[in-house]
């Protein structure tokens, strides 16, 4: 299965977009968290087997530029909706991952049409009730890795990820990374109060996808919004942390066209 | 050349070994180790110090604030200024200073300078600061938006100085129907600003721009020199030639009897250099609170943290200088000389450093190395 994706830039509220994109079929955008874009690895590439796979750079992060007014997750989803709609990608599937999670769920909320099916995964947006969502901007990026999985062994993808030591650059793009998610992320720290109310608005078909042992956003947190979007499903992995799209690929590709099918 | 008196008004009654328990000694240290009365005595101690160095020859007492961090009790520089202000009646007061970021009300600040300025009879030096990145955590303030909201609170209270009320404000970070504090200081146009950096260039340029005192704070002297040529280089762009008064350098100095009793008594300042200057660089950098232009210049700079240095290395680099009046003479006029400023600011108090021990480097500071230094 080779990587087949090709890159671009779309011109989005006067602002330039670096977005993959790969594969054939009905549209499927994917928001990547708050880490930023890891690029086109094998879940991608699996789901660009039956879709047509769209993986932006949020507004701020990697190449793609940052509108002055883009403050807010709030602006994000709005910045979005514009970007579909330039893209012709109204009605799209979509899948949201952690920080991602909460921007899909945002962009759900704020308009009905925009996807046909949403897919959340280890998402954030939900305040847990009885534990905490990690603080990452006050740890450094290497205890945050450390949290990101149960157990790194069983990631395929884990040494081509994170096995290299970084250069001064690549450096210096995740501290612009970080930078952006602290922009929209501070304050309240990644969640909107507003958020569970409104998600009572969304019924389109939603599939929330969970790692158990999330060490990020606790689980507790996937059944707030199984109980927060009406008719939702909910499928918790065993033996995984935040990423079940890196550390138990398999399963979660099933899941996911599964779902999408 | 003024001479300022400063003490951060530490609260060292505790074994200092507790601090290696925890990442770092501000921020996330427990409070369970203050006792408010021990404090109580501590301020009544910290106050007295302040009123002698005005009696024995300092022409200025400094004061900061610092939050979650037992190496600073000042919490709130306008409370302290207030009591100095009404305790002393010559020396200036350098508030060094309130911190503009994470303040929600720049109107309310003016208000409580000016008011300070007023009941001092005008000798209110109102500092301004971004708060070192801690605070940005302590008050839950975005690190992102650090500097534009020091520069548009900074606008905001020197507009409401300066321009006649009531007037509107419409800004990004802040928003008022009617600015028309009653109370307005008695220094026109407005008491004197300084800031305090410690290498971001975005400060000196910002300092300079607008005929600022810059306050090099604990830098390297090679450093300090070049953060003051910054300074002159944008000024002259700017057509104009600042004179020392526009330069400032804070240092760590103690005062005892002879040289060895000096160093003795002096090593209470390790504690200040040790702690409070430990933790993960995300409480002091957290992300978005530097440019990339100010991470460069850190990193350029600095060869090593002040808290890896040994007690000698600190006094030959003059972050500290122990000595006899004769010995802290000589080296401070070699700062005056060097730097060409107009105010040395003396952190005389540091740490564990006792009652007594202040109190005789206090007097002599006041009676012979000051007065050494106006000749």
């Amino acid at each position: 299965m080779a990587a087949t994706f090709t890159e671009e830039f779309v011109e989005v509220a006067g602002s330039k977009i670096h977005v993959m994109k790969g594969g054939s079929g009905d549209p499927l955008l994917v928001l990547h968290g708050a880490g930023g874009n890891p690029g086109w690895i094998r879940y991608a590439q699996a789901l660009a087997d039956k879709y047509t796979v769209y993986i932006p750079s949020h507004p701020g992060y990697g190449q793609s530029e940052r509108p002055d007014w883009l403050e807010t997750m709030n602006d994000m989803a709005c910045f979005y909706t514009w970007f579909m709609e330039k893209q012709g990608l109204d009605g799209a599937r979509a899948i949201g991952f952690s920080m991602g999670g909460w921007l899909a769920a945002e962009i759900a909320v704020a308009c009905q049409h925009s996807f046909s099916k949403l897919m959340l995964v280890d998402a954030a947006g939900i305040k847990p009730e009885t534990g905490e969502i990690t603080d990452i901007f006050i740890i450094s990026p290497a205890q945050i890795q450390e949290l990101l999985f149960y157990d790194p062994k069983q990631a395929p993808e884990y040494e081509q990820l994170y096995g290299q030591e970084q250069t001064p650059e690549q450096q210096q793009a995740a501290e612009l990374n970080r930078e952006m998610a602290v922009r929209i992320c501070w304050k309240p720290y990644m969640h909107d109060r507003r958020l569970p109310a409104l998600l009572g608005r969304v019924t389109i078909p939603t599939q929330i996808v969970w790692g158990r042992q999330d060490q990020l956003v606790p689980v507790e947190c996937a059944e707030l919004f199984k109980n927060a979007i009406p008719g939702s499903k909910l499928s918790i992995i065993d033996n995984c942390g935040h990423l079940p799209q890196i550390e138990k690929p398999d399963e979660f590709i099933k899941i996911a066209l599964d779902f999408m099918a | 050349m003024d001479t300022y008196y400063f003490t951060e008004m530490p609260y060292a009654a505790f074994p200092e070994s507790e601090a290696d328990k925890f990442p770092s000694m501000r921020l996330t240290f427990p409070n369970t180790y203050f006792d408010p009365n021990t404090a109580h005595d501590l301020f009544k101690r910290y106050l007295d110090e302040f009123q002698f160095a005005e009696e024995t020859g300092f022409d200025g007492l400094m004061i900061n604030e610092h939050h979650n961090t037992p190496s600073c009790m000042d919490v709130e520089v306008n409370i302290t200024g207030g009591i100095l202000a009404r305790v002393t009646s010559t020396a200036k007061i350098l508030m060094l200073g309130n911190m503009l970021p994470t303040s929600d009300n720049p109107v309310r600040l003016a208000e409580e300078i000016a008011m300070l300025d007023v009941i001092s009879g005008g000798r209110i030096i109102s500092g301004f600061v971004r708060g070192i990145g801690v605070e940005s955590w302590a008050n839950n303030s975005n690190p992102v938006y650090n500097r534009e909201r020091f520069e548009e609170c900074h606008d905001l209270i020197i507009k409401t100085w300066t321009t006649p009320g009531p007037f509107r404000w419409e800004g990004k970070h802040y928003q008022y129907r009617a600015v028309n504090p009653w109370m307005l200081p008695i220094q026109q146009p407005h008491p004197p600003v300084w800031v305090p950096g410690t290498g971001s260039p975005e400060t000196v340029e910002w300092a300079a721009h607008n005929h600022y005192t810059y306050a090099a704070f604990l830098t390297e002297l090679t450093v300090a020199k070049e953060l003051f040529q910054n300074y002159r280089t944008i000024a002259a762009a700017d057509g104009w030639e600042p004179g020392p008064d526009k330069f400032a350098f804070m240092i760590c100095c103690h005062v005892n009897e002879t040289d060895e009793k000096a160093q003795e008594t002096g090593k209470a300042f390790m504690w200040r250099m040790g702690h409070p200057l430990r933790g993960p660089k995300e409480y002091f950098a957290p992300p978005g609170y530097f440019s990339q232009a100010g991470t460069a210049a850190n990193a350029r700079r600095r060869s090593r943290p002040l808290n890896a240095m040994s007690y000698q290395e600190l006094q030959d680099d003059y972050h500290l200088v122990v000595g006899s009046p004769e010995t802290v003479t000589k080296k401070l006029r070699h700062i005056k000389d060097e730097l060409g400023i107009g105010a040395l600011l003396l952190e005389a108090q540091g740490g564990p450093m006792s009652h007594e021990d202040t109190m005789r480097s206090l007097k002599l500071l006041g009676t012979e190395v000051i007065p050494a230094l106006r000749d």
